[in-house]
């Protein structure tokens, strides 16, 4: 009796764990599609179209998609701050080789607004996470 | 585009989003995108008007 009870909370805390694993990597690669997994249709259109908005608007300003470089150090914080973006910053990375322009006068506008969707895809994630483990509605 | 409207677009999609992720009813939303829009926007407002005596250079024009 007592062995069925253990086996079922393994079992439900293994399929909460993995639940919690595929939206939190949804919600990273798409803003907002963890929401969309766990049913938040209308929130989850929401944060597609304030994150997305806020990426578009830095990349017409020509901001700086950050990557790590040796001698600034606070550039590591800047780029894990824009890889909360996940896929479109994989995109515009790796397969649009998007960089920015410095000498655009919105460089440091774009910057930020970049950065900025970054961190909230990132809480986005966080999000997910607590509702999957009931700590949110 | 000035340098105002670009912040208050920033303001305005930051106050957005942490009204989506934190509220749940639309009084609640409305009243802290209010209150978080008006703090960004006015806060920034605030700030430049304390370093206006200080000028750092001349301003850089937008196209």
């Amino acid at each position: 009796m007592s062995d069925g009870s253990a086996t079922d909370q393994i079992t439900e805390a293994s399929s909460l764990a993995r639940r919690a694993w595929q939206a939190a990597v949804a919600a990273w690669l798409v803003p907002g599609a963890g929401h969309l997994l766990l049913g938040r249709k209308r929130r989850a259109a929401a944060f597609l179209v304030i994150v997305m908005s806020a990426l578009v608007i830095g990349l017409a300003l020509d901001g700086n998609l950050y990557r790590v470089e040796p001698d600034r150090p606070l550039t590591l914080l800047l780029t894990l701050g824009s890889m909360g973006l996940g896929g479109p910053y994989l995109f515009l990375r790796f397969v649009a080789g998007y960089s920015g322009q410095v000498v655009a006068p919105g460089f440091e506008y774009g910057s930020a607004f970049i950065v900025t969707a970054g961190l909230m895809n990132m809480l986005l994630v966080l999000d997910v996470l607590d509702i999957v483990r009931g700590r949110k509605e | 585009m000035s340098h105002f409207f670009l912040m208050t677009v920033y303001a305005l999609l930051v106050s957005a989003f942490f009204c989506v992720l934190w509220k749940r009813d639309r009084r609640g939303q409305i009243k802290l995108f209010l209150q978080l829009f008006l703090g960004l926007v006015g806060g920034g407002i605030l700030a430049a008007w304390l370093m206006y005596p200080f000028p750092a250079g001349p301003p850089t024009p937008f196209p």
